[in-house]
């Protein structure tokens, strides 16, 4: 049997944007990945770093100036209308949806929008009111609901055409701690029901850590990583320590390890020093062991910290400014 | 086909529902335009007796201009407003993820609207009748034809300006002016240049189907065949320009930078 047509495929997709007035911006500089169906894919990056840029140039909502884009097999330029087939998107920063129709409306639209009738959206957009808790609300103009869930219904409206390839350009930004929680449980419980294809832009590792299994990291414009989450983990697994230090508190110690070791934190309790680093190398190891010990401290206990993505998204970051 | 047809029903629906919504501005949108009628109408009358307003020389073609102007009006406002307001509030970039395309779904919702501005139009028109005394001919056969291809090089403008608009912010600050420049377009002479203007030659068949009675088909063919053409000319100039612009904003990233 022939594989099957990857969702996506971007190959050396450049954006610059000229003006005439400003020196030009280099957002996406040659960038290629391939994502295969039903992957869920983060897409990280510090602010700035061309995310929502490569979105819209997949999307054609911007043009990009080099490069292809294929979305089920349908190419950018030449097939752009049977590109949009397979697509849909949340975008960033903006609305979405209308503030003044409802819920159900919305839906009713963007399905509409879409090309499909109502009586086949129906079915799957009361499915979507109901797992996104908005079927008390479906009735009540999108301007009163809480942000929360406006930003409920935008997924819920990108989701609705039920195309294979859906794009999430941080879709749980200015949520609180819990709604974000809640979107985020409801699309995981989504995604594994319907094995799509979906693309997640945000700067909450949890969001992406959830839902991903693979992350492309992105900075000034060129991806830096691309693997899956459970890799970059395990890279970090066997370098964060946990240093409890006993005999008090040293203020010199606390400021060289800070110079020294980038995102190493530094907490203190009655009479000992906690101290979180990352130790890349053998002889990064030795060099904080000898800050402990002119210190005067005593090391009580060391242990291996679980990392986070969080951690090894800044580590990622970090280590390639300096490079 | 039935795919373009699924996208007019949402896009129809959208308008009925945004109309709804907005009712309070559309019932002070009719109370205005009549009101702003009703100033001039009295103005007219005192100072002149007889009209000289808009290029009228009585109050019937007074009234006929007015129409055309209102009509005009709408149609251009919702069009250049309305693609300058999805973009600022951010919906514009979605109608574009549409596989029949952006422009269809345009074309649709200008449709939709037309059909809600021809019945606020009447009802402005009725109250206008009633209170002026004014007794015009009111053949619906031969004067929404010619309200429609009168108000086709509005529509250009429309295109243009919201097209340039989403380029340039600026450019709103020349929406209102328009609606002012649209007065001289109709009051101007009708002469061999002057009946290129946008809706000029439209109004003067109008001011004759309705003022005299002449019913469309009676026209000179030569001239309801420039008016058409002007007004085709006038919305191909502006599809274009819209079409540019947009390109222009794709490529600088601004359909959702607004
Ligand atoms: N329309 C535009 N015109 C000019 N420059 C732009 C435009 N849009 C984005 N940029 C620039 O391109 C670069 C990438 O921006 P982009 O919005 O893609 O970043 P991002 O990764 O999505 O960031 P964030 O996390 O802040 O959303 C930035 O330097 C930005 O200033
Ligand atoms: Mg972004």
């Amino acid at each position: 049997m022939a594989s099957p047509v990857p969702a996506l495929e971007v190959a050396g997709l450049t954006k610059t944007f000229t003006s005439r007035k400003k020196p030009p911006v280099h957002a996406v500089r040659n960038i290629s990945f391939t994502v295969q169906q039903r992957e869920v894919v983060g897409l990280l990056g510090p602010n700035g770093a061309g995310k929502t840029t490569t979105i819209k140039c997949i999307l054609g909502l911007m043009l990009p100036s080099a490069g292809t884009v294929r979305v089920m097999g349908n190419d950018l330029g030449r097939e752009y209308r049977q590109l949009v087939r397979s697509a849909c998107a949340v975008l960033e920063g903006s609305r979405n949806i209308y503030w003044r129709m409802t819920p159900r409306e919305n839906l009713d639209f963007f399905t509409g929008l879409y090309g499909i009738p109502l009586q086949r959206s129906r079915p799957y957009t009361d499915h979507l009111l109901r797992v996104f808790r908005l079927e008390e609300k479906r009735l009540s103009q999108v301007q009163e609901l809480s942000s929360g869930m406006k930003q409920k219904v935008a997924v819920a409206c990108a989701l609705a055409p039920r195309t294979p390839l859906v794009f999430l350009d941080e879709p749980t930004v200015g949520l609180d701690v819990e709604t974000s929680y809640e979107l985020r449980e409801t699309l995981k419980g989504l995604v594994k029901e319907e094995g799509r294809t979906i693309i997640v832009s945000s700067h909450d590792m949890a969001v992406i850590q959830d839902l991903c299994r693979r992350v492309i990291i992105i900075k000034q414009g060129s991806i830096i990583v691309d693997d899956q989450v459970e890799n970059l983990l395990q890279l970090f697994r066997t370098r964060a320590y946990r240093f409890t230090l006993s005999n008090g508190h040293d203020v010199h110690l606390e400021g060289a390890v800070a110079r020294q070791f980038p995102g190493a934190s530094i907490s203190r309790t009655a009479d000992r020093t906690e101290l979180e680093v990352i130790l890349p190398g053998a002889e990064d190891l030795y060099r904080f062991v000898d800050l402990v010990r002119e210190s005067g401290l005593f090391i009580a206990g060391i242990n291996q910290k679980e990392p986070d993505l969080e951690e090894a998204f800044l580590q990622l970051v970090r280590k390639e400014a300096q490079a | 086909m039935k795919e373009r047809l699924t996208v007019f029903r949402a896009v129809f629906t959208r308008e009925l529902i945004m109309m709804q919504r907005y009712l309070v501005n559309s019932i002070s949108g009719v109370v205005t335009l009549y009101i702003v009628f009703m100033l001039l109408f009295v103005g007219a009358r005192a100072v002149t007796g007889g009209g000289l307003v808009m290029g009228a020389t009585t109050m019937e073609g007074l009234v006929v201009g007015y129409l055309v102007w209102m009509f005009a009006m709408m149609g251009y406002q919702e069009l250049a407003w309305g693609i300058i307001n999805e973009a600022q509030v951010g919906t514009l970039e979605k109608l574009y993820l549409t596989p029949v395309g952006f422009r269809w779904v345009n074309g649709f919702a200008q449709l939709s609207q037309l059909a809600v501005n021809l019945t606020l139009l009447g009802l402005v028109f009725a109250l206008i009748l009633l209170t002026t005394g004014v007794a015009l001919q009111v053949d619906i056969i031969s004067v929404v034809p010619l309200l429609l291809i009168t108000a086709t090089s509005a529509y250009g403008l429309g295109f243009a300006l919201a097209g340039l608009a989403l380029i340039h912010k600026r450019i709103q600050a020349a929406f209102q002016i328009v609606q002012f420049i649209m007065v001289a377009f109709i009051a101007a002479p009708s002469d061999a240049w002057g009946r290129l203007l946008p809706l000029n030659l439209g109004h003067r068949l109008l001011t004759s189907a309705m003022v005299d009675g002449t019913r469309i088909w009676a026209l000179p063919p030569g001239s309801l065949l420039t008016a058409v053409l002007v007004g085709a000319g006038y919305l191909g100039l502006g599809l274009l320009v819209m079409e540019r612009c947009e390109r222009q904003a794709r490529d600088r990233g601004l359909l959702g930078h607004y």
